[in-house]
């Protein structure tokens, strides 16, 4: 698989990848292939290492062991030839605030070595896709929390990677804007790119979703294709049946207002 | 930290009973004049050590209460307690409580005098550095920031310079006879003097200046409150790090692709690199972080150049330490650069292996400013000896130690980041759990730079000392060394950049 480089029927393949963070197994020797063309969801109750395995694939986070390869390329070994076919958006780090949302799109571009004009050219494209262009001159800093990731995301796009790897896409962004990103994904996957998005949103990767995995405790307790997956139940519940319901349901009678 | 710092403290407390018995048996006016002068120095060390070496002031942050919707009013009194809790506070408590045992000898209400005396410049003293500290990241978190911050720079000069004219002028022996002794009865009459000299009044029996002196502290002890509670007031509902509403007209990132500056041209960066400059150069101009460690790294060349020069009679080729150690501070202050951008890194750790145009787009944009600076620090000192047969020297030694520095820091920020205030954050803070690395981080750096910097500081020695004629080799080496060791550092730095990458972003957050 991974000598087949460019034809590798794998957008991403990942085998045996462990993280360790002093006590915790973050995350314990998962396997993963993500077909070329999909559009893949990876949901898991929160802690379950969903983050940690993200960012292990793209080259945020050094796995204590295993490989990532991207379309065939061993990502931690030819980081300069993987990186490139790969847009990411991270969730919960920071952004360069300082530049305003039009420069940090540009910086982007510049940094993937692209040509001024073309970088200028898709700035505006993606400002005005993703409704950003009233804030294009604002600073970073001053945007709410969805302008942040929107901006994050046009970003991970103004290359044109293969395969876009978003860390919740949607969190915080308002249902208008959801809309357009949710058409531009599509479009991208109708086109032959891939998209991984992790969600805590069932209903969400339902509907966008042509694959999805369950992480759990650290390990991918099912993937697949969404109605292999589903097997027949709704996604909601074959998840709470995979991970596990909460342990105790207690009566919060308290709460009650009469 | 605490421990340390504690320890510290107690190691210093037989000098404060040496002090204190040896005060003891002195004419009280004698003893009055110490106390003042104590304090002063006490009090100018509590306001600008948080000011200079950001990261010591730990105490607690009233812009983290910001989100929680609470009121000044009702944090106050615990912020209160919380500031005379902390190591420094209490080792000042003791301190001057023991050297307030010196009044003894005249007498209980004396006695007693001196300890309200105590309490209140204590209270004065811990106040003071709060209002400092606010003042100085309110200004810095303005609009106008960096007009602020040379302002704060250029009043900070002209409180330096007529001190340092008159030393200059009448030397120290005089200066020490005279002047200081009117200073310090000056002091006494203000609330800066006004705890040590209360005892004094009352130890000749002169009460009514004891009460009119104990009045006065208190009064300026409620207004330092007051302010200081009007900052965390402010502070509550003014998040430090907001852009204030600016609007950036033009795109200045493909703006500077366009234009490369002069002298550039040739050596023209890459195009990933020349990203990295522009977006470090808007951080240079507009980040409090950033602006906070510029204005702080004039600190020692200015104190050795206006103080400690004139204080110790030093010969006029001494100054040409100032722009020197100006060069040193700027290149060392640069050891933690990369963890500035917390894990804001990580659109540079994704976009591919950049470790070396990443380093180099850093390196550059603090050269462009850097540079200019330490050269006109370099011809100002010429100018002001006349020796203009040292230009070569100095010239030469100031481009060696910035190279050469910098490329240190160039290494160590890869090699050994440590977690530094966040973006958004008070950049006086410190990170909690940061302080054994940075300690660790520190020392190595400083060690490095300590060995490294013979090598293009020692034929600049010669020329001062021995012959101007060294200072050809001066230049040599310095324009050899320099400009070598920060390309090779940079380049180094890079290649590790990219081995250590998928740990940076942890590292740093």
């Amino acid at each position: 698989m991974a000598s087949t480089g460019e034809s590798a029927p794998h957008a991403i393949a990942i085998r045996g990848l462990t993280k360790r963070f002093g006590a915790l197994l973050a995350v314990d020797e998962v396997d993963l292939d993500i077909p070329a063309g999909s559009f893949y969801g990876v949901v898991g109750p929160n802690g379950a290492g969903k983050t940690t395995m993200l960012s292990m694939a793209t080259g945020l986070l050094t796995p204590d062991s295993g490989t990532a390869h991207v379309h065939g390329v061993n990502l931690w070994a030819q980081p300069a030839v993987a990186k490139p076919k790969l847009g990411v958006l991270p969730d919960g780090l920071h952004s360069f605030d300082r530049l305003t949302g039009a420069e940090l799109i540009s910086y982007a571009g510049l940094l993937r070595g692209m040509d001024k004009d073309v970088v200028r050219e898709r700035r505006d494209d993606l400002l005005v896709a993703l409704d950003l262009d009233s804030a294009a001159k604002t600073l970073v800093t001053d945007f709410s929390a969805g302008m942040t990731k929107k901006i994050a995301l046009a970003c991970a796009m103004v290359h044109a990677p293969r395969v876009l790897v978003l860390d919740e896409p949607f969190e915080a962004v308002d249902p208008v804007s959801a809309g357009a990103i949710r058409r531009i994904l599509g479009a991208f996957v109708d086109t032959g790119g891939t998209v991984v998005l992790s969600s805590h949103v069932m209903a969400l990767v339902e509907r966008l979703c042509d694959h999805v995995a369950v992480v759990g405790h650290g390990h991918v307790l099912a993937a697949g294709p969404l109605d292999e997956v589903r097997a027949g139940q709704d996604l909601e519940d074959r998840f709470v049946g995979l991970v596990g319901d909460v342990r105790e349901t207690r009566d919060l009678a308290w709460l009650r207002q009469s | 930290m605490l421990v340390g710092g504690a320890v510290w403290s107690l190691t210093l407390l037989p000098l404060a009973w040496w002090a204190e018995q040896t005060l003891r048996y002195q004419p009280w006016d004698i003893k009055e004049f110490a106390l003042i002068a104590v304090t002063i120095v006490v009090t100018l060390g509590w306001v600008l050590v948080p000011l200079l070496i950001t990261g010591l002031d730990d105490t607690l942050d009233p812009g983290r209460f910001a989100t929680l919707g609470v009121r000044g009013k009702t944090i106050m009194p615990g912020l209160t307690v919380a500031a005379f809790l902390t190591v420094p506070a209490l080792f000042f408590a003791v301190v001057l409580t023991m050297l307030a045992g010196s009044w003894r000898p005249y007498g209980l209400d004396v006695w007693a005098v001196a300890l309200v005396g105590t309490a209140l410049t204590l209270m004065m003293l811990v106040l003071s550095a709060r209002v400092a500290v606010m003042w100085a990241s309110r200004l810095l978190a303005s609009r106008r920031a960096r007009t602020v911050s040379l302002l704060a720079g250029a009043a900070g000069l002209a409180l330096i310079a007529p001190a340092a004219w008159v030393l200059f002028q009448d030397g120290l022996q005089l200066v020490v006879e005279y002047d200081v002794p009117v200073l310090i009865e000056q002091a006494g009459r203000t609330p800066l003097g006004a705890g040590a000299a209360a005892a004094g009044s009352a130890a000749h029996g002169h009460w009514w200046g004891t009460w009119v002196r104990l009045a006065g502290l208190a009064l300026w002890v409620v207004l330092l409150h007051r302010a200081w509670r009007a900052n965390v007031e402010y502070a509550l509902v003014h998040p430090v790090y907001r852009g204030g509403g600016t609007r950036q007209r033009a795109d200045s990132m493909l703006a500077g692709m366009a234009r490369a500056p002069w002298g550039w041209r040739r050596w023209r960066l890459s195009t990933p690199a020349r990203a990295v400059r522009i977006r470090s150069a808007r951080y240079w101009a507009t980040d409090p972080r950033y602006l906070a460690s510029m204005v702080g790294v004039l600190a020692f060349p200015v104190l050795f150049f206006a103080l400690i020069m004139p204080a110790f009679g030093l010969d006029a080729r001494w100054a040409f330490v100032a722009p020197v150690l100006l060069a040193a501070s700027i290149g060392w202050g640069r050891h933690n650069d990369v963890a500035l951008d917390s894990t804001a890194l990580w659109l540079d750790v994704v976009s591919g292996q950049l470790g070396r145009e990443i380093m180099w787009g850093r390196m550059a944009a603090i050269v462009t400013w850097a540079l200019p600076v330490v050269l006109v620090a370099a011809v100002g000192t010429l100018a002001w000896t006349g020796l203009w047969s040292l230009a070569p020297a100095v010239v030469g030694a100031c481009l060696g130690v910035l190279g050469l520095t910098l490329g240190i820091s160039a290494l160590t920020s890869v090699l050994l980041p440590y977690r530094a205030p966040a973006p958004g954050e008070n950049p006086f803070g410190a990170e909690v759990g940061s302080v054994g690395a940075s300690l660790v981080a520190q020392l190595i750096s400083s060690a490095a730079t300590g060995l490294a910097l013979p090598l293009v500081t020692f034929a600049f020695a010669l020329a001062l000392v021995v012959d101007p004629a060294w200072g050809w080799l001066a230049l040599v080496t310095g324009l050899v060394l320099g400009p070598g060791s920060l390309a090779w550092a940079v380049s180094y730095a890079g290649r590790q950049y990219d081995r250590r990458a998928g740990m940076l972003v942890a590292s740093v957050s």
